[in-house]
């Protein structure tokens, strides 16, 4: 083979690899992806949490407000905890009760506690959308699941802040919509399942609609987690994220 | 000469006063510390019996039939509606009183800390019959119906630094599975005879508690007090079943010696107190029979003397059992008495047992108040006198069949 063919050769094995290198797709741009999917710039939605456990099925509504990737305030509608509101600011997260005078803000391991005995924790359900920042993360292959092809990743938790030192998640190749997960702790015993039964597109993605939670620790439990209406992307006033609002 | 052995016998406890008296303090020590500790005992028993009726069971208690299977779950949505069930637990013939009570597990809510307590909603006026609170209130008064006000246990609110007039949020579970959260203002510092109450438990109005609770009109259990006469476990069966004819309603009611766990432990806490009390009653017979026995022991060489002068073996086995019977009375006597002054005087001051209790999680109030018993009296008098003079018949039975050459040898 001349230097000529070599060289042609060369050049064209180099071109073909170009579309593949573009393709691959690292586990870290996967869930910067999977993440700014689930933010937006403001939110609105209603929904509920049914939880089923021993003692039968339990429905509390909510109206729930988000703004960025770390603001988020929940207001329980249902008779039972009517008035009762969940705000998250940047590292800190305050309950509201109607007939308490003062705030209670959670800090540490009571953040995951049981959020009105369901299989949410309060982090759960006000989580920030910075998986990145607390977590290093490892691709392990593809899985179809529910029909859908999905990346598996492996996230390991980079400090012992987080709830789950461990979590296995299944992304959607296509809408980054994280169909299941594992949590579990660092010596791999199982905390929590997750799984989205139903969703939702709104502005071009896609979300989850019902999502179903089982808290491992407790025997037979389950929580679904249902929104009735999301809007995105809307204008809110900045105040509702403020501590006066929450006691207004 | 079997005429006058009383005689002689009473003759001789003065011929040496020091041997005499030496052996009847013995006897006094140990009959007055063997009746201190029964009635020690005996008010320890009495008092945990009071303390579990009074502040935890009743006589009977009344709860839904699924509450225990689930307890650790704190299922207060398994409750009895108040307005149903508590007039027709009180018809019942040797009911005296009743009353609602709903204990549910609280945090109070402090500089963002939660600190751990046991909440309990009562209802004051029909709590008389139960718990005497304005007796057990140190400061301020108790808390009213209606009213966001609360009765707090005097340890814990010198742990948490709390005084009256102080607000302090209550974070609770309710029985919708939910939380909630209440602020209530300290109108009242409570000091329970029972430490883990002071240290651990706060009060507040029924009402308030059935709201904070999501309860309304619903309480945990209903507590019922037996007419003297009665026996509670027949006045238990009887309200279940009027219950569950009136209402078809299945309750777990039961005496509260029924209650195993209470039960179980008291019967627990009287056999250790038994075992306690039967070694120093050995303990005490034992210092009893070896006084007495020394005493005969030691008179080897007046025996040999005695029969020598021809005193016959049972008039001298007769004579030390009415010496060593007329010194264990004076003894029993004396140790009899001065253990029922000490009951008398620890009666009105009171044994303090804060400082040993604190921390120990037990229903027995940290002053004891031992009572005179009579009974118990007139039974360690007894018995102290036949231990003693049954101890002298060993040796002076022995004494009396020795040879009076050998017995003169102990010179």
């Amino acid at each position: 083979m001349s230097n000529r063919t070599r060289v042609i050769t060369a050049t064209l094995l180099c071109l073909l690899c170009i579309p593949l290198n573009l393709s691959a797709i690292t586990a870290d741009e996967i869930i910067k992806t999977m993440d700014g999917m689930q933010t937006f710039d403001t939110s609105y939605s209603t929904g509920s949490i049914t939880t089923t456990d021993r003692f039968g099925a339990k429905v509390s509504t909510f109206k729930a407000w988000t703004q960025g990737s770390s603001d988020s305030l929940i207001e329980f509608t249902s008779v039972a905890e009517r008035g009762q509101k969940i705000l998250r600011t940047k590292g800190s997260l305050y309950l509201f009760y109607p007939d308490a005078e003062e705030l209670i803000r959670l800090q540490g391991a009571a953040l995951r506690q049981s959020v009105l005995g369901s299989d949410l924790s309060y982090e759960d359900m006000t989580e920030e959308k910075n998986t990145l920042d607390d977590y290093t993360v490892r691709l392990d292959g593809s899985q179809i699941v529910n029909g859908h092809d999905c990346h598996v990743l492996t996230l390991t938790a980079k400090t012992r802040q987080v709830a789950y030192p461990i979590q296995k998640i299944w992304v959607d190749k296509e809408t980054y919509l994280v169909w299941k997960a594992a949590y579990s702790t660092a010596q791999g015993r199982l905390l929590k399942e997750m799984e989205v039964l139903d969703t939702i597109v709104v502005d071009g993605r896609t979300l989850p609609k019902e999502t179903k939670i089982e808290d491992k620790m407790k025997r037979d439990s389950s929580t679904v987690m249902a929104l009735d209406t999301l809007e995105v992307n809307i204008p809110l006033d900045r105040k509702i994220f403020t501590l006066e609002n929450l006691t207004w | 000469m079997t005429t006058k052995l009383p005689a002689v016998a009473f003759r001789n406890i003065f011929r040496n006063l020091r041997r005499s008296s030496l052996s009847a303090i013995a006897i006094a020590v140990s009959a007055m510390a063997i009746m201190a500790l029964l009635a020690l005992f005996e008010c320890m028993e009495a008092d945990m019996e009071t303390n579990l009726t009074s502040y935890y069971t009743g006589e009977v208690r009344i709860r839904h039939e699924s509450f225990e299977k689930y307890e650790r779950y704190n299922p207060l949505h398994l409750s009895l509606d108040v307005d149903a069930v508590l007039p027709l637990a009180k018809s019942v013939e040797g009911v005296e009183a009743a009353t609602s009570r709903i204990n549910f597990p609280a945090n109070l809510y402090l500089d963002g800390k939660n600190n751990g307590a046991l909440g309990v909603g009562v209802d004051f006026a029909t709590e008389a019959a139960f718990i005497d609170f304005p007796s057990l209130v140190s400061e301020g008064r108790l808390p009213q119906k209606g009213k966001n006000e609360l009765l707090i246990g005097a340890i814990l609110a010198h742990d948490l630094q709390l005084e009256l007039g102080d607000k302090i949020t209550v974070l609770t579970s309710t029985a919708l599975r939910g939380s909630n959260a209440m602020t209530f203002e300290i109108v009242g510092i409570a000091s329970f005879p029972v430490g883990g109450l002071s240290s651990k438990t706060l009060y507040i109005p029924l009402d308030r508690a059935q709201y904070m609770l999501r309860m309304e009109g619903h309480t945990q259990e209903i507590l019922l007090q037996v007419a003297d006469g009665y026996k509670e476990a027949d006045v238990a069966q009887a309200v279940k079943e009027l219950l569950e004819a009136e209402l078809g309603l299945g309750t777990e009611t039961k005496a509260w010696k029924d209650l195993n766990m209470m039960y179980s432990f008291l019967s627990i806490a009287k056999f250790i107190y038994y075992v306690m009390a039967g070694v120093f009653f050995v303990l005490g017979s034992t210092v009893i029979i070896n006084t007495t026995m020394m005493v005969i022991y030691e008179r080897m060489r007046e025996i040999g003397t005695l029969a020598a002068l021809g005193m016959q073996g049972k008039e001298l086995t007769r004579l030390f059992l009415l010496e060593g019977s007329f010194i264990s009375m004076a003894g029993s006597t004396v140790g009899t008495i001065a253990g029922l002054i000490i009951i008398a005087v620890l009666g009105k001051v009171g044994l303090n047992f804060t400082e040993a209790m604190s921390g120990v999680d037990m229903e027995i109030s940290s002053i004891l108040y031992p009572q005179v018993n009579w009974w118990i009296a007139l039974f360690v008098w007894f018995y102290a006198i036949l231990t003693a003079t049954l101890s002298t018949l060993i040796p002076s039975r022995r004494a009396s069949k020795i040879q009076i050459v050998e017995a003169l040898r102990y010179v």
